[in-house]
Order: C-alpha cells, then structure tokens, then sequence
C-alpha cells in the first residue's frame, strides 16, 4: 500500500469537492475495518450501526500489523471511548447549556450544576476524556473527567446568550495562558532533535542564534498545565535550562534542592 | 517518469514544524544540504497544495506556510501535516478526467463507452480527448484503489462509485461515524488513512448540513503531531517485514546537522552525501510514545541486530531479494528476546532498578502512585505504606528510564542500582546550580 496514490492528489480532490463527490478508497475502509476491532468500537455506535457498517466493509482486508509495528512507552491505554462522548458531543455542536451531576477529586458529589461545555479533551497521557465547560453560576472553567460524571442533562440555551457566554469563554482562555523560554544546553546541541520532539507539542517558537550556536525555546501554555511542563523539563535534566518564568525556575529549584535532601546529598 | 519521492518534502516540513521559526532562509537549506532556490521551489511547491486543498476554510488564506502548519492546541483539530500526502504529482489531463469519471459515476453506475462519453461532452475544448483505452486503464486504476466497484452482470461491464460508506448511513450514523474516526485516527496508529478519511467524511457532512462543521467537540492533548510524517514510510516497511525483504536506503543519524541530501543529477553541484549507505533486513517498527518517534528495528549479518531513526531514513529501496522463512523467524526471536526489557528500545544487559516514590501527603488523590501504574510499564509495586512505595522493574540499561524517574522530582528516589542513584545526585546537583540565582526567593 502506498500512502502517495494519486488517487489522494490534491487537484483530483478540490474537484471532487467542487461537484460534491464522496470518494473512499480501500486504504481508508481497510484502516476503518481494523479500528472497528478495537474493544472501544462498540461505545461510539448504536448496535444497529455497526451491523450496518460490518456488512459496508464485509469484503475490505482490515490491516495485519500484531507483531510488526509495537508500541513502547505508552501509558496503560485506560479509555478511548467513552459512552458519555457521544451525548456530550452532541450538545456541544447544539451550543446548548447543560445540567451536570459529577463527584471532584476530594470525592464530594455535585448536583445539578449548569453550565456551557465547549470542548472534550483526551489527554494522550492520562489517556482519558475531560469535558471541558463553564460554570454558569460562579462564572469559573472547569474540566471534569468523564468517569466522574453521573448526570446529564441538555439545557436549551438561546443563541444569542451562547454566543456571548462562548466568547467569554475565549477571553478567559486567553487570559489563561502563561509562557516561558526554555535555553539548549550548548553541550546537548547535537540531541536537539530529541529535545524538539519533546517539546513538539507545545505551542511554541524556537529562536536560534548562529554567532553563538544556541537554541531558545519559547514555549506557550495554559497556566494549569505548568506541571506538565515541568515534569518534561526534569524529564530532560541538564539539556535544557529556564531562561525566563520565575515561577517555574524557582519550582525547579525546589525539586532540585528536596530530591538532594531526599538522598542525603545536601552540603 | 521516475518514481516520485517525497524525502524532500518530508525532511522540510518536519525541520519546519520543529524548529518553529528558528533558521533563515540559508541556514534552513543548509541544514537541509539543499540550495536557497531548491529551498523556495520546495516552498512553493507545498504552498501551493496547502491553498488547493485548503480553498474552502477562508481564514487559511494568504497565511505563510510556518504559519498555516504552526501548531495552536485550540485550532487543532485538523492534521495540519495531511497535505503532505496530497503531493503526489498528477498531469492536469489526467486530474480533470479521474475527477470527471468519479463525478459521473456518481449518480448512476455506467458503461465504458458512456463514461468515454461523459468525459468528451464535458472536458474543456483545450485538452487532449481521451480514447477508449485510456478511459478503461483509468476505470482499472479506480478499481484497484477501490474508489469504485464493478457491478455484477453480463458485457458491457457496468461502473459505480463505492460509496456506500455514506449512502446507506444516516445523516446521524455518519456523524457518529466521523467522530469515532476522528478519535481513533488521533488516539491510535497508524493515523494518516483514518485522518485521509475524517477528511472527506468532514467534507461530506457539510455539503449535508453546513452547521454541523461549525463546532469540532474533540481537543486531544499533548499529542505529537508531527509523528504522520515518519508513517510516510511506515507502509513500505511493514510490507517489507510481512515478505521478509531486504532494503536499502541512505541514512542521516538525527545527531548530525545535516539531514537530507540531494540526489544531484547535474556533476557540477554534486556534494559530498554525509548520509551512509545501508543494506538490511527489517524485522520490526517500534513506535516511542515518550518522543513520538519511529525506530526500524533490523538484522545485518556483520552488526546484528541494528537500530534506525524512521526520520533518518531517505531514498529507501526494497530489494527483490527475501530472506528466508526460517532465518527470519529465527532472527525475529532473537529480537523478541533482547527487546523484552527495553524501556525503549535498549538492547543493553538486563538490570533491576529499584525507586521509592513518596505519595503526596495531606490525604491528596495519590497521582504520583495513579501516574507510576499508567507510565510504569511491567514495573511492579510493592512494599506500600502511607508515606510511599517501592517501584522495582528489570530494564535494559539505564539510560532510557532515567528520564522518566527524573521527571517525578523529589517525588521519586532511586534506591538501585548504586551507579544509577550516584548519578541522580550528580544530575540534581547541577540543576540546583542552574537555577542557584532564584534561590533568594526559596
């Protein structure tokens, strides 16, 4: 199989786009058939569906990959899909409010609280769906696993109040972000295609100064994911330094100076 | 015509998306060992594809290329990457007449000679006409891809479009459809047909109901989204390793500057290739989840087994030749057995490394525990109390768990191996001297 067809050119589909052509090839249905083995399948159809669908794709050859292509490093794959995505989701393309039941960290259960959900995220690392709204009464974002949600309901909500409360939710986003620079080690110059890709998926923005062959990193991130951040600055230790982000930089200092006092290494 | 390759273009975008921004225009080709002018046609040449494929989503419009593909977590819900696999180059003729033939295969199922007709009554006076036996090689084509199917019955055959994907759901089951295909494309590999067919599933709904495209409801978080350049290859290994061939390719370690070289037809501007020369038997792909890499793993009959970065690998060529079942298998096993430890893919001497991780305290949710069994891979847990537990796995090598251990801080102290915690302190002693001026403040 070869992922370059022409059939996938780029002028052969606008054309298709411009007379309102469907065209599927047997790559795609191939790669769908094998999806539609994964244990999650049945969470994002009704039964009927995936009769409908097994009998579309009856004849496609799934992929055969098992022992060819591995996976390491991968965080225990606790969810993909999860039975509450598919309401959700349709209330979220229906921009209406929503009333929620959902117990927090701490275990204390809520009841009944009313909101606007704008996105659901999956974290490739917790490997688990959030519904991310926004708390109509103390005005707060809130981001709440899907496992910890026990009611929903749809609240019908008028445009003109949805579109308000969207933007207002944009704003706070915003406001939300926070940055810092992170420097390359001159010594680690020659890793720094494994630090990039550590960083790859941040927003982010690499200067680079040829007189002085260094790399700084300008990372830009949600001010609730500064832990993250952290934890894959450790992660790269002495390749990379915090130029700028006091916070970050003394929280470095922090961890740098109790792991010492953990191993009994403090002068 | 030579068979088209698409390194270059691999090779660009994936310095593009990395180094965000960081080289000119001449520093960029250089590290590319491409010319200024090879550099602007290959820029060119992508700009073009992402505006073609992009001509509906106005607020693309007139963006640079590192803008259009800049990663921005709230816009990201289509694979900016994708266009890459749109590169293939076709003649216009023949772009106007496969797009022609679908477009009239749509509506009813047709003959050859009707679809000869089709083409001729509609294709712009200034192209050549196609005859019967273009029209037919065109139909084989179509069929093999399976873009459309024939219909059973006697001469003269009969052509339909093989939609039935969206004709026989409905408008509801198709958009459960797309996001199910938009979840596992993104949470799963390999992606790139999944993201090919979310693509025209997307399409497809708009044309249905044009609100519906207004919201995308799914944000996937610290996602590596480069990863679908490398599954550019991705195919062409895994078929190599299912025949048991042998390939060929030049190979750029990710630790040299320089990581594409031109294929110079013209002796004049010929440079040195700093790339090597390989020959090898693949044996197994292996997908990194902590950089979002790609490595073949092979066998070579004077070094063993033998390890590449996928992104290293240009102007691959699979060899006729095929190993033999037996030596395969053989070879395969052995890589089973000295890959079993690897926390990566480390194929150094087995060691148990030993780590007491200290649980947060004042009765917090216990995520260093929660995050030490989702990342912990065949490490176990044991001697628990309230303060902290013991994380004890047989890995190869150090090297590559290190960081993962070091990720947790003070949160995480490593008992065993000696060495190991030796050079933890030493590490945290030169990173408590990094930041030794914000000290005041602590």
């Amino acid at each position: 199989m070869n992922l370059f067809e022409k059939i996938f050119n780029h002028g052969i589909l606008s054309r298709l786009e411009d007379s309102g052509t469907f065209m599927v090839t047997a790559h795609e249905r191939g790669w769908l058939k094998t999806m539609l083995l994964h244990p999650a399948a049945p969470d994002a159809f009704a039964p009927e569906t995936l009769k409908k669908l097994a009998s579309i794709l009856e004849q496609e050859q799934p992929f055969i990959i098992e022992e060819d292509l591995i996976e390491k490093a991968r965080s225990m794959e606790r969810q993909v899909y999860h039975p509450h995505l598919r309401t959700l989701r349709r209330i979220i393309v229906n921009r209406s409010g929503i009333r929620l039941g959902y117990t927090v960290k701490s275990g204390q259960a809520h009841q009944e609280q009313e909101g606007l959900p704008y996105k659901l995220e999956y974290s490739m690392v917790k490997r688990e769906w959030y519904l991310l709204w926004y708390h109509m009464r103390n005005g707060s974002m809130m981001s709440t696993r899907l496992a910890k949600i026990a009611a929903i309901a749809e609240l019908p909500l008028a445009a003109d109040h949805a579109e308000r409360l969207l933007a207002d939710i944009q704003a706070k986003l915003h406001k939300r972000m926070a940055s810092a620079k992170i420097q390359v080690m001159q010594e680690y110059n020659r890793e720094l295609s494994r630090i990039l890709y550590a960083f790859s998926c941040f927003e982010k923005d690499v200067d680079y100064h040829a007189d002085t062959d260094c790399y700084t990193i300008a990372l830009r991130f949600a001010n609730n994911e500064s832990e993250y951040v952290l934890s894959k600055i450790r992660f790269l230790g002495k390749r990379v330094k915090i130029v700028d982000g006091k916070l970050l930089q003394r929280r470095m200092y922090e961890s740098a100076t109790k792991a010492l006092q953990l191993y009994g290494a403090t002068e | 015509m030579a068979k088209e390759s698409f390194d270059k273009e691999i090779q660009f975008l994936r310095m593009l998306v990395l180094t965000s921004g960081a080289y000119s225009r001449g520093q960029f080709a250089e590290r590319l060992g491409i010319s200024v002018h090879t550099f602007d046609k290959t820029i060119k040449r992508l700009k073009d594809i992402v505006s073609s494929v992009q001509q509906n989503l106005p607020q693309s419009k007139g963006k640079e290329l590192a803008e259009t593909i800049r990663y921005s977590y709230y816009d990201s819900t289509d694979p900016m990457l994708l266009f890459l696999y749109r590169a293939k180059s076709l003649k216009e003729s023949e772009s106007q007449r496969i797009s022609l033939l679908l477009a009239a295969m749509q509506d009813s199922s047709l003959t050859t000679m009707e679809l000869l007709d089709a083409c001729c009554s509609t294709l712009p006076a200034e192209l050549p006409m196609p005859d019967e036996k273009t029209i037919r090689s065109d139909l084989k084509y179509l069929e093999e891809v399976g873009v459309i199917a024939r219909e059973p019955g006697p001469r003269p055959f009969r052509y339909r479009i093989n939609n039935d994907l969206v004709t026989e759901l409905t408008q509801d089951e198709l958009l459960d459809l797309y996001h199910f295909v938009d979840v596992m494309s993104n949470t799963q590999i390999p992606s790139v047909q999944g993201y090919l067919l979310r693509d025209g599933l997307k399409k497809q709904l708009y044309r249905q109901q044009e609100a519906l495209g207004a919201a995308e409801p799914f944000l996937y978080k610290y996602h590596y989204y480069s990863r679908i350049l490398d599954e550019a290859n991705l195919f062409t290994l895994l078929d190599c390793i299912r025949k048991r061939r042998y390939i060929s390719f030049l190979y750029f370690s990710p630790k040299k500057p320089k990581s594409y070289a031109s294929k110079n037809t013209n002796p004049l501007f010929e440079r040195e290739a700093e790339g090597s020369q390989e020959r090898t038997l693949p044996l197994q792909v292996v997908y990194d989840h902590q950089y979002g890499r790609w490595y073949l793993l092979s066998y070579d009959s004077r070094q063993g087994i033998k390890k590449y970065r996928m992104e290293g690998m240009t102007q691959m060529e699979v060899e006729e030749k095929a190993a033999a079942e037996e030596d395969f298998l053989k070879k395969r096993e052995e890589l089973d057995a000295r890959i079993k430890y690897s926390w990566l893919i480390d194929t150094g001497r087995p060691i148990t490394v030993r780590a007491r991780f200290y649980n947060p305290g004042h009765s917090q949710p216990n995520f260093i525990k929660e995050r030490v069994l989702l990342q912990g891979q065949w490490g176990v847990i044991m001697d628990e109390d309230e303060h902290s537990f013991i994380y004890e796995i047989i890995v190869n090598g150090t090297f590559e768990i290190k960081p993962w251990l070091r990720s947790f801080g003070s949160s995480c102290e490593v008992v065993e191996p000696a060495f190991l915690r030796k050079e933890m302190i030493e590490e945290w002693k030169e990173l408590q001297t990094y930041y030794e001026s914000v000290r005041e403040n602590f």
